[in-house]
């Protein structure tokens, strides 16, 4: 077969090619001459989030996606670096809207670790309720969001008005709605009295009820089930290989959960089981979410149920008194950890979330706060799981994962 | 001036041979007669033509549909999904004119004509897609109003109606955007998967009816409505209507998250109004027909005020509450795939025309 | 653990679940599960511990600066009056109530504002005299929400009474506190403490050339004057203030 030249600029200007798509010229090139096409979908895409996605289509079937993630890095390891430890928590939590329990919990425990603090009973099965109640909201809004990409408002206005409970549960633990900077080395910052917690039981109650309206009209839709099955499939073997994490690994077949193989807080105390599929389609993602939403609502309700007197924050914070409130400065302001490296595994609602803190040992800012997200961690079995398939499916398997842009670019 | 008054004259004779009879207003009709040229464009817009093809079930109340189901589809999209929808705009009537506000606001906005479009081609196209939406609308009988008198007016119909997915295609060519240009690709791929289930569903009821004269056939359901008679045919016919109307579940050429409103997106202000009711006077003309296939059409409680008026009014009546009721889907389902939408379209929906044809033969025979 | 089986798709499974899914949405277009606060109309009670906008009560204020020092987003700043006192840009402020927990008198208290609209990013720099009160909100509200939940049931209810924005303080459960020398023979005399007392409560005094050693300096903590605020503690380069209880 003879080439052809082609007179289309598939080159920027040279000082301007920084700029533009990230992927060799070259590979560009190659995709025009072999009769492919690519597709930019994003960032201003409706149906992209804040990421790009190069698309190599051939004709409807799509042969290669290469990520183009970075729109909304914003640094927040290196500002980390400059904040005193007890001010990064506002800041860790911030990477995913629902999840900020999950990750404001993964944070305080390397800092626990590193400072050998013990935490109240009652402080723990505290924690334990808010991270889930943060896995129940994190798992509704990926629901909503496949819902919309899939073009099903209601699937969208469900999910999104049930996570309205989660927010006022929130607040009426936290004050806040979400990014609740709830959880401090030692412990909680507030005890919640006992008609919060009945509130938040007969919550998780009523939500079951309404999750059932939300599961007839969308998860068991046909129609959903006809998009999402056997779309975007990852074997056993693939979703290990490329280090798929949480919910989506599980729903591949592979029975990891962090909370049950290295148990923290109060979840080797509690019953629940871990929810696997071996389909590993889109279908098998959304149900794993569907169904630990009932197990985390289940936890949720062992944790009011179990719930231990005593005391909120370790009397190696706050020597008197219950309440954190007042001495939040003098207890908090200078924590020093000891010289070295603080690693902890969470499990955040889409997967691990990994902290590591550097400190010298001197200063009260850590030297390095290393945080992988656990939509970093997935973001390549999600662009594999994408070849072969159909364009229109791209926005369908998307939303399968639940890929969070602001989570995985931190 | 001798001339022009006989001209007049001439015209009033045409139009007041043929007018409406409505009991309700013939005090005020008659005493407009009276009036010199008042009393022409009265006999005009009475004559039965036009009141069929201009006031009803023709343009004005096409209008008048238009702004109801916007709203109403929206109203009811968020009762089931527990909001509210539109209020804020005529608080005391829950919103009501919303999209009269719509209309209105889209009319100030700026509609932006981008460099690359075919700039001649994408002005007319949205004003030129209301020819094949309004020409079926001249064949659709309401009574004894009627645009055009013959006895083919559902092959007719149909033909028409097959007309406005090219002016779609066109839209999305003269866009000249890529996903515009897929949208268009998608259009017509729905085109062939509805097209040929649709054509054999109507062409049954035509075979079980005897002819394509809607007269006969609202004659036929006097006793027996045609959804009953022929219930397989019935259900391709809405399947076919939600997809030639491109709602969900085969909201697959404007998929919003896919392709951005397919071969609409790049049009706004008015141009934006005009293309984005096409999908709803399509639904509209495709009611009326489905009214007249298989719910008895204009046959109705006869109110011996309205006089003339029945007719029309039974016909835009039943047509109103089949599209409300029809509406809902939109809160129900997700979106197919342009290939699961082709396969339903060629298997499914294909066998069931072939059985409803069978049934329309057989029934056909036992009618006669 | 729950093994999940692989969804069937049989004809009649499909056709079961179409009614249900339908059926749900012809359900709730009869009667809705309605949950739409319609805000500016009505408005959400939220609980005492809401964080939302910070008032600030001046006579509590010992100007110790802790809430300036603590704020993550750097929103505090101190304006100088005949003390220091805190005054917040809401353009920064991140709703964390660092600043809140920190206050050892309860001088910034929260309240249940959480809907102020500035005309200009000028204008949310709020000052000391401006967070004293509540900021001013146009209430359009006739009537206030709740979400009542039951085991079964989750649904606003609705009074017609106002919701009270504000919260009464709570008082803060911290002993009161001195700053006093722990270690005077350490002094080195830099006089830092001094400068920084907002009370002019330290004085610090050169003593003639002693035998016993130590650096001839005394500092000496006027402890009737001292409220506690621990900026010298801060400040000292030799760390040799601390804050000690006073009281039982």
């Amino acid at each position: 077969m003879e080439e052809y030249a082609i007179d289309i600029p598939v080159e920027p200007p040279k000082e301007l090619r920084s700029l533009f798509i990230p992927i060799p010229p070259d590979y560009v090139e190659d995709v025009y001459k072999s009769d492919d096409f690519l597709v930019l979908v994003g960032p201003q895409h409706p149906g992209s989030g804040h990421m790009r996605l190069i698309v190599r289509v051939k004709g409807d079937i799509i042969q290669e996606v290469i990520p183009d993630p970075g729109y909304v890095h914003r640094s927040m390891e290196k500002l980390a670096e400059n904040r005193l430890y007890i001010q990064n928590i506002p800041l860790v939590e911030r990477p995913a809207i629902m999840d900020a329990p999950n990750f404001n919990l993964g944070y305080i425990r390397a800092i626990e670790e590193a400072l050998d603090i013990e935490v109240p009973e009652r402080a723990k099965y505290i924690r334990t309720m808010l991270a889930e109640l943060g896995r129940v909201g994190t798992h509704l809004y990926d629901a909503a969001i496949l819902a919309v990409f899939m073009g099903h408002t209601t699937g969208f206005m469900y999910p999104f008005g049930l996570r309205e409970l989660i927010c006022e549960a929130l607040v009426r633990v936290t004050g806040a709605r979400f990014t609740s900077s709830f959880i401090i080395p030692g412990g909680v910052r507030r005890d919640v009295d006992d008609s919060t917690f009945k509130w938040i039981y007969d919550m998780t109650l009523a939500m079951e009820r309404r999750l059932k309206s939300f599961e007839r009209i969308f998860v068991k839709n046909p129609t959903v089930i006809a998009r999402l099955k056997d779309v975007g499939v990852l074997t056993k073997e693939e979703a290990i290989k490329y280090g798929v994490v949480g919910p989506f690994l599980r729903a591949s077949g592979v029975e990891y959960d962090v909370r049950k193989v290295e148990p923290y807080e109060v979840y080797d105390e509690l019953a629940w089981d871990m929810p696997v599929s071996d389909a590993g389609d889109g279908y098998s993602r959304l149900l794993v979410r569907v169904n630990e939403v009932g197990q985390s609502l289940s936890v949720v309700r062992q944790c009011i149920k179990q719930m231990p007197e005593g005391r909120v924050i370790s009397d190696q914070i706050a020597e008197k008194g219950e309440d954190i409130r007042g001495s939040f400065y003098d207890s908090l302001y200078d924590l020093v950890l000891p010289s070295g490296e603080y690693t902890t595994l969470t499990e955040g609602a889409r997967g691990t979330i990994i902290y590591s803190i550097i400190s010298d040992g001197e200063s009260n800012v850590p030297y390095r706060v290393r945080i992988v997200t656990p939509g970093w961690l997935y973001l390549r079995g999600f662009m594999e799981s994408m070849k072969g398939e159909r364009l229109a499916d791209l926005q369908a398997i998307y939303g399968s994962f639940g890929y969070f842009p602001p989570e995985a670019d931190r | 001036m001798i001339d022009v008054f006989q001209i007049l004259n001439y015209f009033f004779g045409i139009f007041s041979s043929d007018m409406m009879d409505i009991p309700l207003i013939a005090p005020i009709v008659d005493y407009l007669m009276q009036i010199p040229l008042l009393n022409i464009l009265v006999a005009l817009i009475l004559w039965k033509p036009f009141f069929a093809v201009v006031i009803m079930p023709g343009l004005v109340v096409l209008t008048l549909y238009l702004l109801y189901i916007v709203w109403y589809e929206r109203k009811l999209t968020a009762r089931v999904q527990w909001r509210v929808g539109p209020l804020e705009v005529a608080r005391p009537i829950r919103g009501a004119i919303q999209a009269l506000a719509d209309g209105i606001r889209y009319f100030f906005q700026e509609a932006i004509v981008h460099r690359e479009a075919h700039r001649p081609y994408y002005i007319q196209l949205p004003i030129l897609a209301f020819i094949p939406v309004l020409l079926p609308i001249l064949f659709i009988p309401a009574g004894s109003a009627v645009g055009i008198y013959t006895p083919y007016s559902i092959q007719l119909i149909v033909t028409f109606i097959a007309l406005i997915p090219i002016t779609i295609v066109a839209i999305g060519w003269a866009s000249n955007s890529r996903f515009a240009y897929i949208g268009s690709v998608r259009e017509a791929f729905m085109y062939f998967a509805y097209e040929v289930p649709f054509i054999i569903a109507v062409i049954s009821m035509v075979f079980l009816y005897g002819s394509g004269d809607a007269y006969v056939a609202v004659e036929k359901q006097s006793a027996i409505p045609g959804a009953l008679l022929n219930p397989i045919a019935f259900i391709v016919y809405i399947i076919a209507m939600l997809m030639a109307t491109s709602r969900l579940p085969f909201e697959i050429p404007e998929a919003d998250q896919e392709i951005a409103f397919g071969p609409f997106v790049e049009y706004s202000g008015i141009l934006f109004g005009l293309v984005m009711v096409l999908a709803y006077e399509k639904l509209y003309i495709m009611t009326l027909l489905f009214t007249i296939l298989f719910l008895g059409g204009w046959s109705g409680i006869y109110c011996p005020l309205l006089g003339d008026l029945n007719g029309p009014l039974w016909l835009f009546i039943k047509s109103i509450v089949v599209i409300s009721i029809l509406v809902i889907v939109r809160s129900i389902y997700a979106r197919y795939r342009l290939d699961q939408a082709l396969r339903i379209g060629w298997t499914s929906m294909l066998t069931l025309s072939i059985i409803a044809l069978i049934i329309g033969g057989a029934v056909g025979v036992w009618l006669s | 653990m729950i093994r999940l089986e692989k969804v069937k798709t049989d004809p009649v499974e499909t056709l079961k679940r179409h009614a249900e899914a339908i059926g749900e949405a012809v359900r709730q277009a009869i009667k809705p599960d309605r949950i739409t606060v319609e805000y500016p109309r009505e408005r959400r009670k939220y609980p005492e511990c809401f964080r939302g906008f910070i008032v600030f009560d001046k006579e509590k204020c010992i100007s110790c600066f802790r809430c300036a020092q603590i704020c993550p987003a750097n929103a505090i700043q101190m304006e100088y009056f005949e003390n220091a006192y805190p005054g917040i840009d809401y353009a920064k402020c991140i709703f964390c109530h660092f600043c809140v927990d920190s206050c050892p008198t309860g001088a910034l208290n929260t309240s249940k504002v959480h809907d102020v609209a500035f005309k200009a990013m000028e204008e949310m720099r709020l000052s000391t005299k401006q967070i004293a009160k509540l900021p001013e909100i146009v209430r359009e509200e006739i009537q206030t929400v709740e979400y009542y939940v039951d085991r079964n049931t989750w649904k606003l209810v609705r009074k017609k009474e106002l919701d009270s924005l504000e919260v009464p303080p709570k008082p803060v459960k911290v002993k009161e506190r001195k700053a006093s020398c722990i270690e005077p023979e350490s002094c080195i005399g830099c006089r830092l403490c001094a400068n920084v007392c907002p009370q002019n409560a330290i004085k610090v005094e050169r003593l003639k050339a002693t035998e016993e050693g130590g650096t001839g300096y005394i500092l000496k903590v006027q402890t009737e004057q001292c409220t506690g605020c621990g900026l010298c503690v801060r400040q000292c380069p030799m760390q040799i203030l601390r804050l000690e209880e006073v009281g039982e």
